[in-house]
Formats: C-alpha cells, structure tokens, sequence
C-alpha cells in the first residue's frame, strides 16, 4: 500500500488516467524540473535531456498502469522511465560494463565518459559547471546514484527503485562514486581551497 | 568548457595531503555547489504545450478505442426498414378472390376482404368505402359463403366495401 503523503499525487494520477488534462499538468509541473535535472546529468546535454523529458512523461501518458505505487514514488519512477531511455541512447555501452571495474581511483574510459559535455556548457555558475563536468567522467553506475541521492535528494530506496538495485548496492555505489567524483575534482585542483577561497581567487 | 583540457592527469598534491575530514568537507562543499547550480535549471517552457497536445491527442485516441464500434447500425437499421415496411404493406386488407379458400378464410375469422364482385371492377371504383355493420349469417350464404344450420340466425359482424353508388363490393368478417 503506498504511503499517505502520496495520496494527493495518486489522486492526480488516478485523474489524469481518467482524462483530466489540469491532472496530467499539475503532475507534469510537480515532476518536470526533477526529471529534466536528472537527465541532464545523465546525457551531458541540453537537448537530449529535453527530449528524455518528453519522451518519460509520454510515457506516464500512454502507460501509466507500468507504476506501481507499492515500489515508490512518481518522481523516482519518472526517473527510472528517463534512465532507461538515457541507457537506450547511449546504445547499449554502459551495460557492457561492471561498475567494479571502475572502483577506486580507476580511470573510466572515453566512450563512457559523457561525450557531449565537453562541447556543452550546461550550468551558468562555473564551479557548478566544473563539478558537473567531474561527475560526467564518474562511471556510469555510480554516477546514477551520486546525482539520485546527493542532487536529486532521493532516499537510497527510492534510488534502489530507479536503478534497479538493493539498498545495499546503491550504498556501495554511492560510496564508489564519491570517492571517484573526489579524485575527479582533486585532479581538477578543485578540493585544494574551500569553496569561497577558491571563489575569491 | 572542455574539462578534459582542464583536467589534470595526475591529483594535485594538495589535495592528496588533506586530511580526509577536509577533504570530505570540500566535496561536499563542491556537491553543494553543483546543487544550487541545478536549482537554477528549468525544463524547457515548450515542452509542456508539446505534452499536454500529445495528452489530448491520447485521449482522443482512448476515447475512440473504447467507443462502441456501430459498423452494425446500418445494416441493422435497413433490416428494420425493411421489416417495418413489409409489416405495413401486409397490414392493408387485401382483397381475396371470389371463391372456397376464401370461404374457408373468412370462416376462420377476421382474414381478408372476400371479393364480391370481380376484381378488376372493384379496382376500377375511385371512391370506394369501408361500414363496419351487422348481419344476420344467413345472409352470408346469398354471396356464396357457407353457413352452419346452427349459427345460421347469429348475427355477424363485418366491414363491408361498398361503390359509391352502395353497391357492396367485398366484406370483411370481424366475428
């Protein structure tokens, strides 16, 4: 049974199967920023987040019976929905890997380093810029979960639910990943000052 | 931003000599920093008139699914036509022929006109007219009907077709 502070979304979402169009965009708004968030972090791109956006919400629009209300929220689900579609994108490289083989200090090869980033500045703020940059070379596996707990602020359950792993696993994942996302930025010369030294230089 | 120009292959020294709290706390400063650089970022504005069309365009596509499909209507309702207009076209009194089937229909009750005359005079009447009246039953056996002995003082009910110079063309038995 899905919790009680989920209630009002399930209300919209059992509106929105039943036609209503306010349903369907008070949904669409609630979700749509989160969503597009995670898939820009995923693709390294503006444009190919967008249309994951899109193509994840079409979805909850031609089949929304896929979520299941028991396994988690909307928005993990909608998240899940544009991984996957991110996954597809990327013809199938990342699934030809095991994420311990990108353990440690490890370095992630070039064809699964997001490849569009380097051409695309994404974010305004240019230490947010350089930190996205570093994330975009963390593997795959453990970039996923970085950007699902620590940026999207999902609980390690709901992370689970997105990536289609235990708790334990998203754990060890998100340990990895920071220890890989601290060696990306150390190489930067971006743990060497705190935050507002580093600005003010 | 090219970050693979500005990415160093080795870490800085500096860095690898922090200590591992300070390190920590530096990460999560740059985590931070990444956080409230994507707070800013907003889905593109254009794609939610491009959804909500696409959610009407479904939910026309829905509703004609789940519609009744009614290629049936109009075979069925030619078939009703058809019906409707037989019953009519042999609820008109035809007028029988002069003769013993027509004497035994008319025994079964109220069946068909029973010609009196021959038919191709009483088509030639304009105006003829149709009296409901009553008769003793012996009179049926003037027109050359049979009559039981025992019935034969009964009254009888009919309609009687008459030219409009009151000559009677057919009768109809009611009883």
């Amino acid at each position: 049974m899905a919790p009680w502070h989920m209630q009002p979304e399930l209300t919209l979402l059992a509106r929105m199967r039943q036609g209503d169009e306010d349903a369907f965009a008070a949904l669409y708004r609630k979700h749509r920023d989160t969503v597009y968030r995670f898939a820009l972090l995923r693709t390294g791109s503006a444009a190919a987040a967008a249309d994951v956006t899109q193509e994840a919400f079409l979805h909850l629009i031609t089949r929304p019976e896929q979520y299941d209300p028991s396994r988690g929220s909307i928005a993990a689900w909608l998240c899940g929905v544009a991984r996957n579609l991110a996954r597809r994108d990327s013809d199938g490289r990342e699934d030809a890997t095991d994420p311990a083989d990108f353990a440690g200090d490890t370095e992630v090869p070039a064809g699964l380093v997001d490849p569009q980033s380097p051409m695309e500045r994404l974010l305004s703020d240019e230490t947010a810029e350089q930190v996205r940059a570093a994330l975009a070379a963390v593997a795959p596996h453990y970039r996923d979960v970085l950007v699902l707990v620590e940026l999207s602020e999902m609980s390690y359950a709901e992370a689970a639910q997105v990536c289609g792993i235990d708790i334990g696993t998203v754990r060890s994942r998100l340990s990895r990943g920071r220890a890989q996302l601290a060696d990306r930025l150390s190489r930067m010369g971006l743990l060497d000052a705190p935050a507002r030294a580093k600005e003010a230089s | 931003m090219n970050p693979g120009d500005e990415m160093p292959q080795a870490p800085s020294d500096n860095s690898r000599a922090l200590h591992p709290a300070v390190r920590e706390a530096r990460l999560v400063e740059r985590i931070d920093a990444l956080k409230a650089g994507l707070a800013t970022v907003r889905a593109p504005a254009a794609l939610e008139e491009r959804l909500l069309r696409q959610f009407r365009d479904q939910k026309a596509r829905s509703a004609a699914a789940s519609r009744p499909r009614l290629w049936w209507m109009p075979p069925l309702a030619l078939a009703a036509a058809i019906g409707v207009t037989s019953w009519i076209v042999r609820s008109i009194p035809p007028l029988a022929p002069h003769g013993p089937d027509a004497a035994l229909a008319a025994e079964a009750g109220s069946g068909p006109f029973l010609a009196l005359k021959p038919l191709d005079r009483i088509a030639l009447e304009p105006a003829a007219t149709v009296v409901t009246t009553q008769f003793p039953r012996a009179l049926l056996a003037q027109w050359g009907l049979p009559v039981s002995p025992e019935r034969a003082g009964e009254p009888v009910r009919a309609e009687m077709l008459y030219s409009p110079e009151g000559e009677a063309l057919a009768v109809r038995l009611l009883d």
